[in-house]
Formats: C-alpha cells, structure tokens, sequence
C-alpha cells in the first residue's frame, strides 16, 4: 500500500502533504508536552520498530502470505500522536532508503497510513477496550479489530485518491496521466486485497502482539491506557477541538485545490471518459462480486446530475468529498462517545 | 542431515523468508555505504545539490503531460544510473520489481481506458486503446523513474550527508536527529530479529505449520517491542549522561566545490525544458 | 583527601512491587581514588552506577557529588546539570545504547556539542580525543559498523572529550576480546595520572586488581565486604557466596575428582 511516484499528481500529492502537516504539528506540540526529553530516543527507536515489522513476511490462512504494517501496535502502545511520528519517520526511511513508496508520494503515504491509521487504530481499540484490566481478553479483540479497520480505512482513502485521478488529470487526449482507473474500479480493486489478506495479517499481528504483552510485559500495555492518561490527559475532545476545525476545512478545501489544479491542468473532456464503448466488454471479465461492488460505487454518481454541475467531474470530486467526509464523521463521533465514556466512568 | 533439505526450501517457510528480507536490507544499506564512499563523478557533488536535484527532476516527471518529455527524463535518469558507477546487477531487480508491480496494475488500464482502438487481441476481442496504452506508459516509466532517481541519490552520497543537507534546507534539527537515530536502531533492531529468527530456524526441521509461524511472529514482533523499550531508556540516559536535556545541537558545514557549480545549471536547464514542453503542449 | 561522591543509606527499587535493587548503601569515593564494585548480575552494581551519574534517583536517602546533592531537583537547573555532566562521565555496558550517532566524529562531538562548547574548541578537542585512543582512521565511519573493541574505545572517547574528572565504567571488559580488554585495561591503569577518580563496575575479577585500589563486593543489593582487591581476591569463600567464581569440578591425571573455586583469570569470560 506504500504508494509509488507516478501514481498520483503531483497536486494531489502536494494537498496531502499540506493535509499531514497540521496533525504533524499538533503531534510533535503534544509529545513534547508528555514525553518530554524522552521523545528523541522514543521515537526513534519505534520508528524502527515500525519498519522492522514491515519485513515480516507471514503465512495466512488459505496459502498466501501478507505482511502488517504495524500501525496500530504503535497507536495501541505509543498513542495516535506518538504512532503518527514513529511511523512516519519509518515511512521516510522505507521511500527514501528501499524504494518503498515515492519521494513525492512521502505526504499520500504518511497522511494514510501513519495519521489515518493511528487514529482509527487508537479510538477502536480505546472505544472497544474502555477500562478493561489490561489482561482482559477484551483488549485482544479490540487489539484485532484496530489493526483490521485502521488498514482498511487507510486502503480506502488511498483507493480514493487513486480513484479521483482520472477524473482530474488528463491529457488533451483524455489519457488519464496518473493512477488510471476511476472510482469504480480503484474502490473495489483496493479493498478486496485490504478487506482480505493484508486486513488479516494485520488483525493478526496486532492481536498477537497484544496477547503477547499482557502474559510478558503488561508495562507497555499501561504505557497508553486510558486508566493512566485519566488523570494527565484532560484534553481529550476539547483538546484537539482546533485540529477538527482544521480538518473540517482542509475537507472543503482538499477537493476545491485539487479541482483547480485539474482543470489547469489539461483539456478535459467528459464525454472520452464516460463514453464506455471500450470498457464494458472487459469490465464483465472481472470477478462478479467484483463487478458488483463497483456498480454500488458508481451507482450514486451515474446519475448525479444538479444544475450547477457542468460535467461529471463535480460529481466525483462531490463524492469523493462525501466518503472522506463520512470516514472523519465517524472517526469524529467515535472519538466523542469514547470520551464521553471515559469520562463517565472516571467520574464514578 | 534430515533438516538440511527443508532449510534450503525458501517456498512457504516464513522464518527463512524474513532472515532473508532483513538480510537484504543490511546488505543494501551497507552496499550504499561502500559505493557513497567510493569515488565518482556523482559521489563528488555537494550532498544538497544532489538532494534537490534528485526532487526536482522527479517533479518534473510528475508534472509532465506529454510521454515524450517523459521519455526524455527516462533517458536523462538512465544516463544518471550509469554516472553513478551502480552495477546494472544491483539495479536490474529494482527495475524489474517496478516494471512487474506497475505493469501489473498498468495493463488492465490498455483495455479499460475508453479512446481510440489501437488493435484488437483475437478470439478475445479485447480492445486496446491508445491512451490505455499511453497512461500504462507514464505509469510504469514515472515509477521507474523517480525510484531510480531515489535510488542513485541514496547510493551515491553518504547518509550522514544526505542528513545534514535536510538540516540546511531548514529541517527542524529535531526530526534530522529522530531520523538519524531511528536509521541507526533500525540496524541494532535487523540484527536482533535476525538472531532470534535463526535461533528458532535452527530448532525446527522442516516447515512450520501455519498457526505456529503465525504465533512466532506475534511474539518476535512482542519481544522486540519490549527491547524497543528497555533500548530507548537506555539510551535516553547515555544521551543524558552527556548533556542532553531535550534540545540536539549537531555541527553541519558544507561547501560547494566547481563540480557544484557545473550541476546547478544541468538540472535546472533539464527541468526548465521539461515543465516548458508541458507549456507548449497544453 | 576531599570526596567526590557520598552516598547515605540509599534504597532503589525499580518499581512498588520489585525487591530493593539497592539496600541501605552507603559508601564514599575520594577524588583520585580507583574503585571496584564486584558482583553478580543483579547484584545492584550498575543501578549504583546510574544513581552516581543523576539518572536514577534513590527512594530514600542522600546521595551528594562534589559537596552538592545531587538530586533530580538540582539537575533541573541548566548550570548545575551542565558542570556536573562535564566532570562525570558514564561508560554503558552496551556500547549499541551509547553509540547513537551517524559517524565516530558526531559520537565523539555530541556532548560538546550538547554543553554548548564552540565549534573550533570542540573540532580540536575531537580530534585530540580520537588521537589519544589511536581511532582517528575510525573518524567518518559508522559506529554500529564497528566491532567490538572499537566500539568500546569510540564509547570511551565519547566520554572524555569532556575531560571530565571522574569516569563510571559498566562492564568496560565484557564482551570484548583478550586484546582488546587488555588495551581498555591499560588505558584505564593510565589515565588520569592519580588524579582522576575511576569507578569500576565489573564481574571480570582478573582485571581487579590492576585497575583498582578499592573494592567493594555487592549482594543482593547490599555491600557485603569492602577492602584492597588483593584481599578480597584471597578470600574465596567471599567470591563463593556473593557468585563472583563459582567452583570448579575437573579430573585430574589420577582420575580423582579436583572441586576448587575458578577465578577466570587470563582469559576472556563473560557470565550471562
């Protein structure tokens, strides 16, 4: 899932640089504030942490073989902020290092999976978790679920902006310039390996390493537990009110940059793109349920048509806007009620 | 010995797979040290001058909407490879690696992308079109790019410079130092996973079923967080002991030599006609 | 003679739960003065050695370092904390866990660095430093490129780039090759010219007596015996109880069975 150069435009790839700075920022503000002078060799030695398990090549059920990024051990043990810089710096590392993912692509790949994920990673397993003893069995399963949702959350968003590509970039032609295929294809092409084998190696690890901990070194378990942060950590919600601003308009903000970034860009021409006379008899060769779910995807943009749309490019961009939209609604509501929780019981 | 045989088999036994993945990154890494030391035209450039310019001709290939500019910058790139004194051995795998991994996600794009047919595959009936086929092309020769490019600035200028050129193009000093560290415990950490993967390869004869392979990982990946641990302590009190108190002050110098001054201009005259071809076609 | 360290009725405990790493210690070192601290692994020796460097901090009692208490308290304080990094230097067991910089020089450069010295003072000290452990052709290298013995020198010249006046080794022989340890063994025997206070945790006993003129051995968290090394060599029973030798069954010509206590001398040992 470590995105390669060429894939996506270089606006694109700007956008989401911009997109990872704020939480970058915020991260950085915050460790320093609880970690203080031990940041520097924390960090540095889960950053390593996170790109070793990134090697670890391990067999699943069913013959394959996948490997787990890592992530949400980091969020589970570190926190989101600590996890969103260790994995980054591990992000840096691996594209500048190994060829793994872009150098223009450093800001797509480290705002999907270090930032998304710490943090679908962090509030699932914290909202799933709650105030369980940290041996409970509890935390294993909420272990599982962070690691198998915080990398199909990060798959969707890259899925995504490989979707939007086409739509935005091309060439006088209508030769898509980046990442080739559109939502519909991109969507479902993305998720069936995510929902799959690299959710299950992800799952997998996460869950392991959790039930590891709690029988040889429940310490690190403590480390980020909402038991012990109770007391220092009044941020919670309020705290990081002033990043959700931030994202909210970074929400409206990303689609507009990137639209006026297509449309400088090339000729667009609607109809090459929706005129389906090449891929209809080649789209049928896909694997049916396959098929199946593109048509949902595509389904509410066929016929997406308001006045002040003039072509079809609004339609996706709106689309695309709406699921990133959703994810943060949902990440934002879980994050509300966990605190609400949290906050219940503390005051018991 | 019985074991032997098996040991040997690679396919399917995960513990070999991993000692050899971590064996690899050593050897890369410790490939790029030799040849970064070593000398040659590349290896003489200011470390900065490289850095940018690796970022700028890589841009330019991402910002170009004609394939011939692209071509172009493949050639510029491939011309760069041979400067760099990299054998063709080392990189032909990470050409290859890239040509498989975009290709395979390239070549649906000739049927899929709608647009003129450019020919039909018989008793199929599949049509390929021409953009299909040219956005395969910028797909694959980008990624071939930008990761050669990546790949010759890597081998050909040592990591501690390419370090304290982060810090003179402004970098904070503190995510300079959190890189270094963490490049420096990624090798204290290959080795540990190493060691305790061949302790356990050296215990089983033959293959580990799956559950078990499965249940080793988890409790490698445990053990190694536990060491990160324990190791980022101990390593936060030797940086105490010598003075550290939360800010990092390092020394950084460089100078640019007449090579340098050689440089500047071919990059920029490079990208310059690159982004202008983009101007003139659009 | 004026002490450089003093150490009260200290008690350490790693954590609630855990037993006492360290219990009712009390010692003084003088300036100038060689120390051994003997004992087996988990004996308290380099918990002792942290308290003494301000990174651990004891539960109970004092601990005062050139006429000042040295608390967390007073290491807060950016002066204080600076002059007593520049006269104490700490040598970690674990040259992996000191070596944290991309080359020697950086290594070497970093606590300079880090007590704000400027930039021609510490090229030069740097290099004097390097020259003085014969490891100037190690300069641009890695550190975790290097073997064993390097390492343990590049760790050393770290430290002294701050000339500083008292020097705490852990381990500084384990680990290493003959060759090697007998070049750390005389390097040590060297420094400082009587001077500079040496302080010396270690379970290699044969090296004891050349780099110490003090010793205590540590049990259990506790000192159980404190003389000459020459002394507390001779005392076998001693070395037996606190797991500093343990005994030694072989056959002899005869085919009689032989049990005496093993002191590992003239050759390279490490217990795990």
């Amino acid at each position: 899932m470590h995105i390669p150069d060429g894939y996506l435009s270089p606006a694109t790839c700007a956008t989401l640089f911009a997109a990872a700075t704020p939480f970058w920022y915020v991260a950085g503000q915050r460790i320093k504030k609880t970690l203080n002078m031990r940041m520097v060799p924390l960090l540095s030695v889960f950053a390593a942490f996170s790109f070793i398990i990134m090697m670890f090549n391990l067999p699943l059920p069913g013959g394959t073989t996948g490997h787990a990024t890592g992530v949400a051990i980091a969020a589970i043990v570190l926190g989101p902020w600590g996890s969103m810089i260790a994995v980054s710096v591990a992000l840096v590392i691996q594209a500048v290092f190994f060829g793994d993912g872009g150098i223009l692509a450093i800001g797509a790949n480290c705002f999907n999976m270090a930032i998304v994920g710490s943090l679908v990673a962090h509030w699932v397993y914290q909202g799933i978790a709650g105030k369980s003893p940290l041996i409970a069995s509890r935390r294993v399963i909420a272990a599982a679920l962070a690691g198998y949702l915080s990398i199909n959350v990060a798959a969707f968003i890259t899925a995504v902006e490989f979707g939007i590509q086409p739509l935005l970039f091309t060439d006088a032609a209508g030769t898509p310039l980046y990442a080739p295929y559109g939502l519909n294809i991109a969507i479902p092409a993305m998720m069936a390996g995510h929902l799959t084998i690299a959710g299950l190696a992800e799952l997998i690890v996460t869950a392991g390493v959790v039930a590891y901990l709690q029988r040889n070194d429940v310490a690190l378990l403590a480390f980020n537990a909402p038991v012990a942060t109770s007391t220092s950590n009044v941020g919670g919600w309020n705290g990081s009110r002033r990043l959700w601003l931030i994202i909210a308009a970074l929400m409206v903000l990303t689609p507009l940059g990137l639209l006026a970034a297509g449309t400088a860009w090339g000729e667009w021409s609607a109809t090459d793109l929706v005129s389906g006379t090449g891929t209809t008899p080649t789209l049928a060769q896909a694997p049916t349920g396959l098929a199946r779910l593109a048509d949902i995807w595509s389904a509410p943009l066929a016929d997406y048509n308001l006045p002040f749309v003039a072509n079809e490019q609004f339609g996706y961009i709106l689309s695309a806007m709406v699921g990133i939209g959703t994810i943060i609604l949902v990440f934002v509501l879980v994050g509300i009620i966990s605190e609400r929780l949290r906050k219940r019981n503390s005051a018991t | 010995m019985g074991g032997e045989a098996h040991h040997g088999k690679k396919r399917g036994n995960f513990v070999q797979r991993t000692i050899d993945a971590l064996a690899e990154a050593m050897e890369r890494s410790l490939y790029a040290e030799q040849l970064a030391s070593s000398r040659g035209i590349l290896q003489n450039l200011d470390p900065r001058i490289k850095l940018i310019g690796t970022l700028l001709l890589i841009a330019t290939a991402a910002s170009a909407h004609t394939i011939t500019v692209v071509i172009a910058l493949a050639v510029v790139t491939f011309g760069l490879a041979l400067l760099s004194r990299i054998s063709l051995r080392t990189l032909s795998p990470i050409w290859i690696g890239m040509f498989v991994f975009s290709g395979m996600i390239g070549l649906p794009a000739l049927f899929l992308v709608p647009g003129p047919i450019l020919a039909t595959i018989p008793w199929l009936g599949w049509h390929i079109s021409a953009t299909g086929l040219r956005s395969a092309a910028f797909l694959i020769l980008r990624s071939e790019i930008s990761i050669t490019l990546s790949f010759i600035m890597i081998t050909t200028t040592l990591w501690t410079h390419v370090l304290k050129s982060l810090r003179s193009f402004g970098i904070p000093t503190l995510i300079v130092v959190i890189l270094s560290m963490t490049y420096r415990y990624i090798f204290l950490m290959l080795q540990s996973a190493s060691d305790m993967f061949e302790a356990r390869q050296s215990r089983v004869i033959g293959k580990l079923p799956d559950n078990e392979a499965r249940r080793l990982a988890a409790a490698t990946v445990g053990v190694l967080l536990s060491k990160s641990f324990q190791l980022s302590n101990d390593v936060f009190m030797a940086m105490q002991s010598r003075g550290f108190r939360g800010e990092v002050y390092i020394l950084d110098e460089f100078t640019l030599r007449r090579n340098d001054y050689i440089a500047i201009p071919v990059i920029l005259l490079i990208c310059g006609v690159g982004f202008w071809f983009n101007y003139i076609t659009a | 003679m004026d002490a450089v360290f003093t150490v009260q009725n200290v008690n350490y405990a790693y954590s609630t739960t855990s037993d006492l790493a360290l219990n009712d210690i009390s010692l003084t070192i003088t300036q100038g003065s060689r120390v051994a601290i003997m004992g087996a692994n988990g004996s308290g020796k380099s918990t002792l050695l942290r308290i003494l460097d301000g990174l651990y901090f004891p539960q109970s009692g004092s601990v005062t370092a050139f006429d000042h208490p040295l608390d967390e308290a007073h290491l807060m304080d950016e002066a204080y904390a600076h002059a007593f990094r520049r006269r104490v230097a700490f040598v970690f067991q674990n040259p992996d866990v000191q070596l944290f910089n991309p080359t020697v020089f950086d290594e070497v450069a970093f606590g300079p660095l880090q007590l704000r010295w400027d930039k021609p003072t510490i090229i030069k000290k740097v290099a004097e430093t390097l020259d003085l452990l014969e490891i100037s052709h190690l300069r641009d290298r890695a550190p975790h490129r290097l073997s064993g013995g390097e390492k343990k020198r590049v760790a050393i010249a770290s430290v002294l780039v701050l000339d500083p006046e008292v020097i705490l080794l852990d381990e500084p022989t384990a680990a290493l090759d003959p060759k090697s340890q007998s070049r750390v063994v005389d390097f040590l025997v060297d420094w400082g010219a009587g001077k500079k206070t040496v302080v010396v945790a270690t379970h290699d006993l044969d090296t004891v007596p050349d780099i110490a003129d003090d010793a205590y051995i540590f049990k259990q968290g506790k000192i159980v015996a404190h003389d000459t090394p020459r002394n507390l060599l001779a005392n076998h029973q001693l070395l037996l109880d606190a797991n500093l030798v343990h005994a030694h069954h072989h056959y002899h010509d005869d085919g009689k069975p032989h049990s005496h206590p093993h002191l590992h001398f003239g050759h390279a040992h490490d217990h795990q």
